[in-house]
């Protein structure tokens, strides 16, 4: 770890305008993938503006039937809160089931976005949701957010505030960890919002993407033989020493059939 | 609150002392510059923008070791190659001075005021190199036309081993109604101790005495290497340990680190400590395994053992570590048919180098490399030929009766009742049920195979007897003070109560120093699963000792003759009376004083002991994802008597799932192309995890050996060397029904998947190691 100056701001303005007038400066959430980069020496910021405490980015609450969840809410919020359980719990489902408990108890909704890993939980329900990525700046579609292996729309500087779920009539996550290190190898979250069918996958390629063949399939008929035998492309697939491309595209199927058994045998529908 | 282990309080509120726990006034910390690159020449090495940064206080290349006089690390005890010829042994410098031959292998050393200035220190440091070409696997390392490593080393092969005869197998062969062969993969692992290395270094300038605090598995064996490189007298280098965080034998050598910080303290002056990171654990750690290997077995018409041949291949890394050679190549020796009566086997082990991590000690110690080469062709054998794979065993199983006995390469094995092993674990495993299991699991559409390994160990003799002593306290105390260093074997339990139980004293009055440079003694490293037959025969020798002390006082204070004394559960008594004195009393009126008369100090020697055992595993495999899990294991272990169930099961319990490790998902892998490390954190390393393992039973068959006073036979690794075949050949037997017929370790998710997928399709039905 190089040497960094590290600062707590006391509101969104503030935080705002220390990553503003520092080029090197870089925002601390959860510092989940951050730290570890630090600890690697693979990072050097010049200043670290902690935004953890900032009321702005805090909370958890269904407004005009939409689940509002601040940016700095950790996953271990997500995963036990009554709202979040009521309103939408194949994301407290999800939440409960990222990394291990000290990364629950760290790591936070908003960080998780905005590094766009591409082994993240979040990405495939903020995508599969058509959830709305809200920033200190402006509102940001889902579908426009996620732009590839690490990489989102957010400006320097920008920081997300809140993010926005519709709350699905139906939904589930699936996942296969890592082996290793626990990551989505390959993770489907299934979403009905509206009617509509969507489907998002994260873990199996660079970034996160929605599988529009499996959502026109469930669209005509909402069980598992309407996907069990999509054979799905593992051309754009990541492929690396762990597994082949030809492995993560049948663990895209195998997992999307787990998140609809899901929802088919919950006794709530969702 | 009550522990059961004597250990436990200290560890479990965090009392522990580990060398990150030892600090001195004036410490400095060390950063070590690791070669980037797996093959190179070093042109130049500039380090004067280092030295000049702020709060460096030295920095450390090739030319300061020279100047110190520093030599090669030790390579290893001679081993007697085929047709007379000699171990080669490659130099290898404490730090890179011409050439470096691996990814992480150390150059310079610097030394600041703060770990992090050193580690800032070191990135300016600019190393020219000119890449020389790479070998990364010992198949290309020994074709023709392969980049060479090492001068002194032409064709990169340190020695080619054999043992037994190999005219008698051939005539084996020749005769046999039945010839069946395997190659198979052994792959390379990092042992992955909780702990990682670290050392921590005092020099007197008064005395010329150091001090290094170090992870150790025992200080002589880490004194004599220390002394070996360095040149510094063994009067003069005192190893000081503590706890140690894990070991598992890649504890046992003294990395090329530890001789460079004490150099680094005595030339700053100043005491300097370095604790590696998890990275620098992943890159410069000691790797284990890593061997290729053929076996072929020769039987007669009814399935008996006519011959075995096997030959093996191992990737050594870039140097020689001091107990590579014997891994790799003495403990196929000692276990070459394993428990079966064979009239006649040969093996043949080449060793050969590689630019990667040195191979040296891990669990097991080249037992499961013989006992996975024996058992997976066993159960070969039934499948080619059609013979139930328990009942192939039986018809092979050297028969109690025949104990003491002679194996094939003029070695032997004291005592077993291996039948008797094999049964009991059958039964425990329900063995003859698991049809109706696989049936209820296929109906689910999980594949279910059932696997078996009968194996034999042969723990470490040792290199000299093993010394221990007893020093009684002011405060009725004992400490005891022996060399085969605890990092994570209970020794300070299991020696309490051994010698509570024959002194009639509470074991909480029993503490234990293993690495107090105040204590000098002969003895061996923690290794080769040894101490409980080596140290635990000297305690029993120890407390004898003691009792012979206590009843001449004893005679004296009741004014009898000794011989009328007997002792029982820590009281002397006249025989026939009722006049009594306890151990305890003459304890408290003898043992303070200058004469310290119940001080003492004793040896004992012993050889090695031969457990065995039976285990059984049960796997299920979920077709859709390839992922294996273990449903049942059952473990039946000789290992002779046992002082404390509790922590022999719980070695047990370790080394097994160590081994499912390997079985399920550990695999150190380097590019073949560059030579860089490509597994080099635990989120590309695949540690076994709880949820991998399920339903372990744990049983014994003791056969006590007459080759220690106490009957006990080693434990510590058993696991690991049953459970690499047992669990291989379970997860291929549920694999066989949809074709596979071939399989290399690691039974990864997506491995297997691929199996599957390549049986099913016709591609192909042997999935080879890659």
């Amino acid at each position: 770890m190089y040497e960094f100056t590290y600062i707590r701001p006391g509101s969104l303005p503030e935080a705002a305008a220390l990553l503003a007038s520092n080029e090197g400066a870089k925002p601390l959430s959860g510092g989940m993938t951050l730290i570890p980069t630090l600890k690697q020496r693979l990072s050097q910021p010049s200043h670290l503006v902690d935004i953890t405490a900032l009321a702005a980015l805090k909370g958890i609450a269904v407004v005009d039937g939409r689940l509002e969840i601040g940016a700095a809410t950790r996953h271990i919020e997500v995963a036990t809160s009554s709202v979040v359980r009521q309103s939408l719990p194949a994301l407290a489902a999800l939440a409960a089931g990222i990394g291990d408990p000290q990364v629950r108890n760290r790591g936070t909704m908003g960080g998780s976005v905005a590094n766009n890993d591409p082994a993240a939980d979040y990405p495939s329900a903020v995508l599969a949701l058509g959830a709305t990525v809200h920033t200190d700046r402006r509102a940001i579609a889902a579908e426009d957010f996620f732009q590839g292996m690490f990489a989102t729309a957010l400006e320097p500087g920008e920081l997300i505030v809140r993010i926005s779920f519709p709350l699905a009539e139906r939904a589930a996550y699936a996942k296969f960890p890592h082996p290793a290190s626990g990551y989505a190898m390959t993770g489907v979250f299934i979403a009905v919002v509206g009617g509509a069918v969507r489907v998002a996958v994260t873990g199996a390629g660079p970034g996160v993407f929605r599988w529009t063949q499996a959502e026109t399939a469930l669209q005509a008929r909402f069980e598992s033989a309407a996907i069990a035998d999509l054979e799905v492309d593992a051309t754009d697939l990541n492929a690396d020493i762990h597994a082949p491309a030809a492995y993560r595209a049948n663990l895209v199927r195998v997992m999307a059939l787990r998140a609809l058994e899901t929802i088919l045998t919950s006794s709530k529908g969702q | 609150m009550t522990f059961s282990r004597l250990e436990d309080r200290r560890f479990v509120t965090g009392a522990g002392r580990y060398v990150s726990d030892w600090n001195f006034p004036g410490q400095r910390h060390a950063a070590f510059l690791r070669a980037d690159r797996a093959h190179a020449r070093i042109v130049s090495i500039d380090i004067e923008a280092a030295r000049a940064m702020p709060g460096v206080r030295a920095v450390i290349t090739a030319a300061d070791t020279a100047a110190a006089g520093f030599r090669s690390l030790p390579c290893a005890a001679p081993i007697p190659g085929k047709g007379g010829s000699a171990l080669l042994r490659p130099e290898r410098p404490v730090l890179a001075a011409d050439v470096v031959r691996f990814v992480g292998e150390c150059v310079v050393c610097v030394v600041a005021d703060t770990a992090i200035a050193a580690q800032d220190a070191v990135e300016a440091i600019i190393v020219e190199y000119e890449d020389l070409p790479v070998v990364m696997t010992a198949e290309a390392a020994v074709a023709a036309g392969a980049p060479q490593l090492h001068p002194a080393i032409p064709g990169n092969v340190a020695i080619e081993f054999e043992t037994g005869d190999p005219l008698a197998v051939a005539a084996a062969f020749e005769g046999a109604a039945h010839v069946v062969s395997l190659d198979l993969h052994n792959q390379r692992v990092v042992g992955s101790p909780m702990e990682p290395k670290g050392c921590l270094a005092r020099h007197d300038p008064e005395t010329g005495d150091y001090f290094v605090h170090v992870c150790t598995q025992g200080t002589t064996g880490m004194r004599a290497q220390l002394v070996a490189t360095t040149g510094i007298p063994d009067e003069h280098v005192h190893i000081v340990a503590e706890d140690v965080g894990g070991g598992f034998g890649l504890r046992f050598n003294a990395y090329p680190e530890y001789s460079a910080i004490m150099l680094a303290a005595r030339l700053t002056g100043a005491p300097v400590r370095w604790v590696a990171s998890r990275s620098e654990v992943f890159l410069s750690d000691e790797h284990a395994r890593g061997v290729s290997s053929r076996g072929e077995v020769a039987l007669d018409a009814e399935g008996n053992f006519l011959a075995f041949r096997f030959n093996f291949l191992n990737d050594m890394g870039a140097y020689i570590a001091p107990t590579g050679p014997v891994v790799a190549v003495l403990s196929i020796r000692a276990c070459l048919a394993g428990v079966y009566r064979v009239p006649a086997a040969v093996a043949n082990v080449r060793l050969a180098l590689t630019n990667s991590v040195p191979m040296a000690a891990y669990r097991g110690a080249g037992r499961p490399v013989i006992s996975y080469m024996i058992e997976r062709l066993v159960d070969q054998a039934a499948t080619e030929l059609g013979i139930d794979p328990v009942e192939l065993r039986r018809r092979n199983l050297i028969p109690p009766t025949a104990m003491p006995w002679k194996t094939v390469n003029g070695l032997g094995y004291d005592s077993g009742d291996f039948p008797a092993v094999l049964d009991k674990a059958l039964g425990l495993a329900d063995w003859h049920g698991f049809a109706a299991r696989r049936a209820e699991a296929s109906a689910r559409g999980h594949l279910r195979g059932i696997g078996l390994a009968t194996f034999i160990e042969s723990t470490g003799g040792g290199a000299s007897p093993d010394e221990v002593e007893a020093r009684f306290g002011d405060h009725g105390e004992i400490t005891i003070h022996a060399v085969s260093h605890s990092h994570g074997q209970s020794h300070e339990t299991a020696y309490a109560e051994l010698l509570a139980a024959v002194l009639g004293l509470p074991r909480e009055r029993f503490r234990l120093r293993n690495g107090d440079p105040a204590v000098r003694l002969a003895g061996n490293p923690t290794g080769g699963s040894r101490t409980m037959h080596g140290v635990g025969s000297a305690l029993r020798v120890l407390a004898d000792d003691i009792i012979a002390k206590g009843r001449e006082l004893a005679a004296r204070a009741l004014e009898a003759a000794s011989a009328d004394i007997e002792f029982h559960d820590g009281v002397f008594r006249i025989s026939g009376t009722d006049r009594s004195v306890s151990l305890d009393t003459l304890i408290e009126r003898h043992a303070g004083g200058p004469e310290r008369v119940f001080d003492t100090r004793s040896s004992a020697r012993t050889g090695s002991t031969f457990p065995n055992g039976c285990h059984v595993a049960e796997v299920e495999i979920n077709p859709a994802t390839g992922v294996v899990s273990i449903e049942r294991y059952t473990a039946v272990d000789d290992a002779g008597n046992l002082l404390n169930p509790t922590i022999v099961a719980g070695q047990m319990h370790g080394a097994i799932v160590q081994g499912a490790g390997q079985v399920l998902g550990e695999h150190a892998i380097y590019d073949l192309e560059t030579g860089q490390f490509l597994t080099g954190s635990f989120m590309d390393y695949a540690m076994p995890k709880a949820v991998n393992v399920h339903g372990l039973v744990i049983a014994d068959h003791p056969v006590p050996t007459p080759t220690n006073v106490l009957g006990v036979k080693g434990v510590g690794e058993a696991g690991v060397t049953g459970s690499l075949p047992a669990l291989m050949n379970a997860i291929l037997e549920a694999l066989r029904p949809v074709g596979v017929t071939h399989f290399d370790m690691p039974a990864t998710p997506a491995r297997v998947w691929g199996a599957i997928g390549a049986a099913r399709s016709g591609e192909g039905r042997r999935f080879a190691h890659a």
